[in-house]
């Protein structure tokens, strides 16, 4: 049996193996890669720069714990980048398996994890000055998709007459403030599957809010299409896109450099890990295909 | 005509009501005499809607209940992890219920392990449903590393053209390799932006009107799956 003959028959578990050493080595590296940065994430940067202080953006958590590591970097440094710049933040959650307990973990993460305002705990230990109600608000999830989105437009104190907590919105002055689009700078959508694309079918085309979405990396290919077509103003794709921005961000704004260093997760960080494991799927696929090729041809010779 | 033509009558005029109001109503933001019937029947449309997806949630839980109590019953292969699934769904709705109830004065201070400011659900979640998740979804990358050793193969010129994009494109993606061929990152980013932009286009204009065909033969009554009736029924 010849060398790549072994090769193609070598069992899978090395090839975890392998993997998992990658891995690690790429989570222990201590390196930083350069990111060049696309125009589709510089967008997003750019707007957000473009704002006047207490504009409001929406953000939805429309996203569960499985694409949590691609989707939470994403959330994490659009919210710090938001309240750095004075920008207001409604967020909300539309997807079902576990968005509400996403947004709410990654609006602690952002602001504070003491915060909880059923316990009247509602100034930010990380923001200087922001509190909630004021400056960002939860509004949790809520059921029913497409027909929710349509209702918010004009219609988002009826959508959500209480937030995450159970306290009704317009008690606070942040929920006040926004009664639909039409109050909003922009939505931004952290997605998995298919609830970015309704914000841009349905949300911007019938309402016309600007919408940028953040989506896992398979989600990727298909959000290009609403971005090309003008239906998204940024798209950031998976680990890259997350990358990109943070890195953007982080290179303007030191107290986000330094907030982000702290976490112990966090974009840039990931994607050193995506990269060495990039680079092996990369490898086995070329010489896997080397071993195929060579091994037809001794058949054929045969 | 109870089990036919009353339902179709009422789907055509929900099916109907919105579609109107998007051609017809007043503009958005007016309000008083100015908002016309289509927008009020169309707003009162969209909340039942929102509460009959609510009720959409209940549906597939009995469903869960009903397969997995079936297989238990009669010990089918792999009863065991129904019962897991059905003990994990009971005692995790439980939780959720408590929570909601712990708005009232009555059940206030429902709380487990003593962490302040987090419910028994939120415990259950963090603890349990997100690692878990985040398990099965990490295996990915283990099983895709194999997948692609194994059988990511040039065996005709089609597989071959996939092979080549697909390559380009993670190693593109790849700041290791990206940050030194910078050509490549510009190949990776023409690929996805016009090659695969247009055939993301073509699927997606063809699905939309697949669906608007499809809602079309609904609306009119052509379609009548939905309603359970066989064909000539």
């Amino acid at each position: 049996m010849g060398f790549f003959q072994r090769l193609l028959n070598l069992d899978r578990r090395w090839l975890y193996l392998l993997v998992g050493i990658i891995a690690i080595i790429g989570l222990k590296a201590p390196l930083k890669l350069p990111i060049k940065v696309t125009e589709e994430v510089q967008a997003l940067y750019d707007r957000v720069e473009s704002l006047e202080p207490g504009d409001v953006i929406l953000v939805s958590f429309d996203y569960g714990p499985s694409t949590a590591p691609e989707n939470d970097p994403m959330a994490d440094v659009l919210i710090r980048h938001a309240l750095t710049r004075d920008l207001r933040v409604v967020a909300l959650a539309l997807y079902p398996i576990g968005g509400a307990a996403e947004g709410i973990e990654e609006l602690r993460r952002c602001v504070g994890e003491d915060l909880n305002p059923s316990e009247g705990v509602l100034a930010s230990s990380v923001f200087e000055g922001k509190s909630y109600g004021v400056d960002y608000i939860y509004l949790g999830y809520k059921d029913g998709g497409l027909a929710t989105m349509r209702q918010m437009n004009d219609r988002l104190h009826e959508t959500f007459p209480a937030d995450y907590f159970g306290t009704p919105i317009t008690d606070y002055p942040l929920g006040r403030d926004v009664t639909g689009y039409g109050d909003v700078a922009f939505c931004f959508s952290v997605a998995t599957g298919i609830i970015g694309e309704w914000w841009a079918n349905l949300v911007n085309a019938q309402y016309g809010l600007p919408v940028a979405v953040g989506c896992t990396a398979v989600s990727a290919p298909k959000y290009f299409a609403y971005y090309k077509a003008g239906q998204m103003f940024s798209l950031l794709g998976g680990l890259k896109g997350a990358a990109e921005y943070e890195g953007l961000v982080r290179s303007n704004y030191d107290r986000i450099e330094e907030l982000t260093n702290a976490d112990v997760y966090n974009a840039s960080k990931a994607s050193v890990i995506q990269a060495f494991v990039y680079s092996l799927i990369t490898f086995f696929i070329i010489l896997g295909n080397i071993g195929f090729l060579l091994e037809r041809r001794r058949q054929r010779n045969l | 005509m109870l089990k036919k033509q009353i339902p179709i009558l009422l789907c055509f005029l929900a099916g109907l009501l919105p579609i109107l109001s998007f051609f017809f109503s007043t503009p958005p933001g007016a309000t008083g005499e100015a908002e016309g019937f289509l927008k009020f029947a169309n707003d009162e449309l969209e909340q039942w809607l929102i509460i009959v997806a609510a009720f959409a949630l209940l549906l597939g839980v009995v469903s869960v209940f009903q397969v997995n109590l079936r297989k238990l019953s009669r010990r089918e292969k792999g009863w065991m992890n129904s019962l897991w699934l059905l003990l994990s769904l009971v005692i995790t709705a439980m939780w959720g219920l408590l929570d909601a109830l712990d708005q009232l004065p009555a059940f206030a201070g429902i709380r487990i392990f003593g962490v302040t400011g987090e419910t028994g659900f939120d415990w259950i979640f963090l603890n349990a449903f997100q690692p878990l998740q985040a398990t099965m979804f990490s295996l990915l990358a283990f099983y895709v590393a194999s997948a692609a050793f194994r059988a990511f193969r040039v065996r005709n010129l089609e597989a071959g053209l996939l092979l080549l994009a697909a390559l380009i494109v993670m190693l593109g993606v790849n700041p290791l390799v990206a940050g030194n061929i910078p050509f490549i990152s510009k190949l990776s980013i023409w690929i996805m932006n016009i090659p695969n932009s247009a055939a993301q286009r073509g699927i997606i204009i063809g699905a939309a009107l697949g669906a608007a065909s499809m809602t079309l033969r609904i609306l009119l009554g052509i379609e009548r799956s939905w309603l359970g009736l066989q064909k000539g029924e």
